[in-house]
């Protein structure tokens, strides 16, 4: 009796292992965030099954209480043959399991079902096949199936191109959320040079890891990107021109867009750190190209603003990614 | 009852291939230690076009696959076949043909590759005239096993045979079938195959090389050494019948794993990753019949180095045998894809299953072949240690390098913005860990070096028995000894029953996954705007190839949002219709260059040029390698008409009679380039003909055919 307890608790976690492969595949769509999705259902799997192996220790421990208390009755009562028979050493549920797990002859017995098979003096037994072992390639199976008709029959489980769209649907909806909290946006006409020290050095730290591979660790440029130490600039100066450029790129001359790298803010941050090395003529420096930008244009609007290519701002690739392989 | 008969089997052969399996380990291991080392010492890929990583990584693997595993392999069947079947090897002549030729195909390959002749499929690099070697000598090797099994004397067929037969008959069909192309030049071929059809093609066969190359006859091994060396009856006579059969009919289905997520069709994928999950049993039959049979022999074990060896090796087995199947769990397989992870996977199965299964069986029969003793049981318990540490040394910090990747790839700021968008930030965090993993490898080649030397000294104390003397009675005749106590006994006494059956079985899920891919147009949509590669891409795309890029680069945009959010748009299956060979890659050691041409990524002409003169120029702490020889080597264009020809033979629209004037296009749209360089300073005499100016214009065409359809179509 109790061990039919025992096998149906276990049989029920095994069962429960492909189950929670499917919720870890079913849950993907809704959320693709690293931990959520693969590291923390895998994570709930291997909860669940923490659980319920310490459901198993319990239901054991129950057992043994049980078993106690038959004995301090018994013992009461003065029975003392029944007491003998409880000290008789039991065989454990773990071993009585392994038996029933494994089918396996014991190795003292292993004559009874040697083949008589000999080759080069190898033998074979006749075992059969673990019982754990076919349960688990049965689950397997059953699982292959369920998946299949569920996502190729049914269609009732997303494909890859479904989860997609509506992780980004929910990527986008809280990028929305939370800039709507924020403050004010800068952007190209209305951003400002920062004068404080600190901007200036966050300014400096983005230039560095993003800007000097082109334009050289001082800003003095290279065979790749422009001179910025000097009074010329090929699209333009002044922190409005300066930002729109980081922000837009010229894509056609090489200058690569940041706006879905950098934030706004810290476009605003670099572009100022750039401003300052205005002058500080570093050795090496590129010859000047562009036209001479003088410090009174600087109320100027920028000359490449998004409008050009009808870009305003954040691009989700999302949006514009409905897929080709569903025509 | 028959008379006995008196004959001898041939250890010569089995004693060469012994050698040619450490000789070739050896090298192989070296090579791969190198590369390792070069991942974060750029400086140590010299400059020298034939040792920078690119190529020397397929070096790597064909010399671990198919000179050391595959020397391993012939040095165990050709022991174990002969005793098994109570006979001698069919023909000496052609085990020494077989010999020498797969030592020649092996030297062939350690030359070209470095040269940067490949055709570019993982583990299917070999330039098309080794290609047809191996398929020669694969074949004379088929027919010295046939021609043994069917003048055998033992009347049936032990388990270890029929993982052989599965093995000759599989590969012989996957080798085939992969490299069938048109050549071009005596080096140089394209592919029937294009675009995904190229890529489900690729990974049945690269999939399946794992399966049987690396996998099944090590198992054959497995069932004829493990009881050998321990002295033990095998477990289970049924679970090898069932695991045999199963895991042959299963395994050939499970290669589109290795393209979870990308733009092959979703129910290929699904194919895929079930089969995978579905050979978890399979698998683990032939661990459990391995393990099982050392029951009664564990005391042995700890003192026996020989044994511990085949005991670590199955263990490995179980654990990458299981490790497989999870990878290819789609949404698991969106973290381990592409990362450092396979890194590790492969290496638990080729260092602990292939190399220590080797090692074991080597320690067992060196000294029956020399009749002697192993020279010193402690320095193969030394070797044991150095192996069992290398392994652990070399996958844990991959594991942890793949963690600290996806973490790093996939962190987004709450306003939407990649934390790392610059793909070099990810790199750098990962160096330490490189650096670990090449002290495993150091640890396990000193393992096998010492190996080495035990074998040398043992070699020293004996004297081979080239031909050893051994007696059977004949065959019974068939009607005689009919065998009715299981019906598999049946197919047990019919080797080309049990050959036609086997084949049967492996064409399945090769033609089920291929055909509807081939014949069914939806499976991939046509994009208008896709069109073939100018003649110049072309050189660039096939230097592309000769660097080996696609070992450290994708180019497939996986539909995940911080892969999108990264690269661009994610990839179509109708944007590669035009690649031969299809360059998807599986590892990302570098970013992905799908759409390095245009968006956010799109650099100038002059970043390319100076990048590829040295990536240090540009990101100081780049662990790419140097090509300055592409910047001083003049373009060879004389090829260009014989591609093109080719192609269009192929099915790429070029126009009749495009390949005469196909080198005009060429110099216009070099010159456009040269011109553009020039404008950012950079001043070199023929700029307009060197190698740079074609791969800038390839890298430059990455992800511009789709980015110009127009919104509403897409």
């Amino acid at each position: 009796m109790k061990n039919t307890i025992y096998r149906i608790s276990f049989l029920a976690a095994v069962l429960a292992l492909p189950l929670g492969l499917m919720a870890q595949n079913a849950a993907a769509p809704v959320n693709q965030k690293f931990w959520e999705n693969t590291i923390g259902s895998m994570t709930v799997l291997g909860g669940a099954i923490v659980i319920v192996g310490a459901m198993l220790v319990v239901v054991r421990l129950l057992s043994i209480i049980v078993k106690m208390d038959e004995l301090r009755i018994l013992k009461e009562k003065g029975v003392e043959e029944v007491v003998e028979t409880y000290r008789q050493p039991q065989e454990s549920w773990w071993s009585r399991f392994m038996k029933t797990a494994t089918k396996a002859v014991p190795v003292s017995q292993e004559k009874d079902i040697d083949l008589g098979h000999d080759y080069d003096g190898i033998r074979e037994l006749d075992n059969k096949l673990p019982p754990w072992w076919l349960w688990m390639f049965y689950i397997s199976i059953i699982f292959s199936i369920i998946y299949w008709t569920l996502f190729h029959i049914t269609g009732s489980a997303p494909g890859m191109h479904q989860e997609y769209e509506q992780d980004m649907k929910k990527a986008n909806t809280a990028i929305a959320a939370y800039m709507a909290k924020q403050a004010e946006q800068v952007d190209e006409n209305n951003v400002a040079m920062l004068e404080d020290p600190q901007e200036i050095e966050l300014g400096k730290s983005i230039f560095n890891t993003s800007c000097t591979p082109c334009h050289g660790t001082m800003g003095e440029g290279n065979s790749i990107g422009p001179n910025l130490t000097d009074e010329y600039w090929l699209h333009g100066g002044g922190i409005k021109n300066v930002f729109s450029t980081i922000k837009y790129g010229v894509i056609e001359k090489g200058m690569q867009s940041w706006k879905e790298n950098l934030r706004a803010t810290d476009m605003q941050r670099v572009a100022s750190y750039i401003l300052t090395l205005q002058g500080t003529n570093p050795p090496g420096a590129k010859d000047p190209q562009g036209d001479l930008w003088k410090p009174e244009q600087d109320a100027a609007q920028p000359e490449n603003t998004g409008e050009k290519t009808g870009d305003t701002g954040h691009v989700f690739p999302g949006d514009n990614a409905s897929n080709l392989a569903g025509k | 009852m028959s008379q006995v008969e008196k004959f001898h089997y041939d250890n010569a052969i089995v004693k060469k291939f012994a050698y040619a399996t450490l000789l070739w380990g050896v090298v192989g291991m070296t090579v791969g230690l190198l590369i390792a080392l070069q991942l974060y010492i750029p400086a140590l890929n010299f400059e020298v076009p034939w040792l920078t990583f690119g190529r020397l990584r397929p070096l790597h693997t064909n010399a671990v696959i198919f000179a050391f595993v595959g020397n391993g392999i012939y040095m165990g069947v050709y022991y174990s076949l002969q005793r098994l079947l109570k006979a001698r090897m069919f023909s000496d002549l052609l085990s020494n043909i077989h010999f020498w030729g797969w030592q020649a195909i092996i030297v062939a390959a350690a030359l070209t590759l470095p040269l940067g002749l490949t055709s570019s499929g993982e583990y299917a690099e070999l330039i098309w005239p080794i290609d047809i070697a191996i398929a020669l000598v694969w074949v004379i090797f088929g027919i010295n096993m046939f021609g043994t099994i069917l003048k055998r004397r033992e009347e049936h067929l032990y388990v270890a045979i029929w993982f052989y037969i599965a093995t000759w008959i599989t590969v012989a069909l996957l080798h085939i079938v992969r490299n069938i192309s048109i050549p071009t030049s005596m080096t140089h071929a394209y592919g029937v195959f294009a675009g995904v059809q190229e890529a489900l093609v690729q990974w049945w066969y690269g999939h399946n090389a794992v399966a049987f190359f690396l996998t099944t006859p090590y198992l054959g091994l497995m069932y004829y050494y493990l009881p050998k060396a321990a002295n033990r009856p095998v477990y289970s006579y049924r679970l090898s019948i069932i695991h045999f059969w199963a895991l042959i009919f299963i395994y050939i289905w499970a290669g589109p794993h290795h393209l979870l997520y990308t733009s092959l069709p979703e129910w290929a994928q699904s194919l895929g990753m079930l089969f995978s999950l579905m050979l978890i049993a399979p698998s683990w039959g032939g661990m459990l019949n391995g393990l099982l049979t050392l029951r009664g022999a564990w005391d042995r074990v700890r003192e026996d180095p020989i044994l511990k060896f085949m005991v670590v090796a199955v263990t490995a087995y179980g654990m990458s045998t299981f490790e497989g199947p999870m990878m290819s769990i789609k949404s698991w397989n969106a973290v381990t894809h592409y990362s450092d992870w396979t890194i590790g996977h492969v290496h638990v199965g080729a260092l602990g299953w292939n190399g220590m299964l080797t090692f074991g069986v080597i320690y067992w029969l060196i000294p029956r072949i020399f009749n002697t003793k192993l020279y010193s049981i402690k320095q193969a318990n030394v070797h044991f240690w150095l192996g069992t540490l290398g392994i652990i040394f070399y996958a844990i910090p991959m594991y942890w390098s793949a963690v600290v990747q996806n973490v790093m790839w996939r962190a987004f700021t709450p306003d939407g913005f990649l934390v790392y968008p610059n793909f070099l930030e990810t790199v750098t965090q990962i160096i330490p860990m490189y650096a670990i993993r090449s002290l495993g490898g150091l640890l396990f080649l000193a393992g096998v070096v010492l190996g080495v030397y035990n074998v040398w000294k043992t070699i020293q104390t004996g004297n081979l028995v080239a031909n050893e003397a051994a007696e059977a009675p004949p065959r019974p005749a068939a009607a005689v000894a009919e065998d009715k106590s299981h019906w598999h006994r049946w197919i047990e006494r019919r080797p080309i029953q049990l050959l036609v059956a086997s084949f049967v079985l492996v064409a399945i899920g090769g033609l089920v996954e291929y055909l509807p891919m081939a014949f069914i147009d939806e499976n991939v949509p046509k994009i208008e705007t896709v069109t073939p590669y100018t003649p110049l891409e072309l050189q660039g795309r096939d230097i592309y190839v000769r660097e080996g890029c696609l070992g450290c680069h994708s180019q497939m945009v996986r539909p995940l949002r911080f892969e999108t959010e990264r690269y661009g748009e994610y990839s179509k299956s109708g944007e590669f219709v035009y690649d031969r060979p299809f360059l998807w890659g599986s590892k990302r050691t570098g970013p992905d260059l799908a759409r390095e041409g245009v968006g956010k990524l799109k650099k100038s002409d002059s970043w390319h040029y100076n990048h590829m003169l040295n990536p240090r120029n540009v990101y100081e702490q780049s662990i790419m390698p140097a090509y300055p020889w592409l910047i001083t080597d003049d373009l060879d264009i004389s090829t260009t008409a014989s591609k093109i020809k080719v192609l269009r033979q192929l099915g790429t629209p070029y126009q009749e009679g495009y390949e005469e004037i196909a080198n005009e296009d060429l110099a216009k749209q070099a010159g456009k380039i040269a011109a553009s360089l020039r404008a950012d300073g950079i001043e070199q005499e023929g700029l307009e003909n060197k190698e740079i100016v074609a791969l800038i214009a390839y890298l430059q065409r990455l992800g511009v055919d789709i980015s110009a359809l127009p919104q509403a179509e897409k």
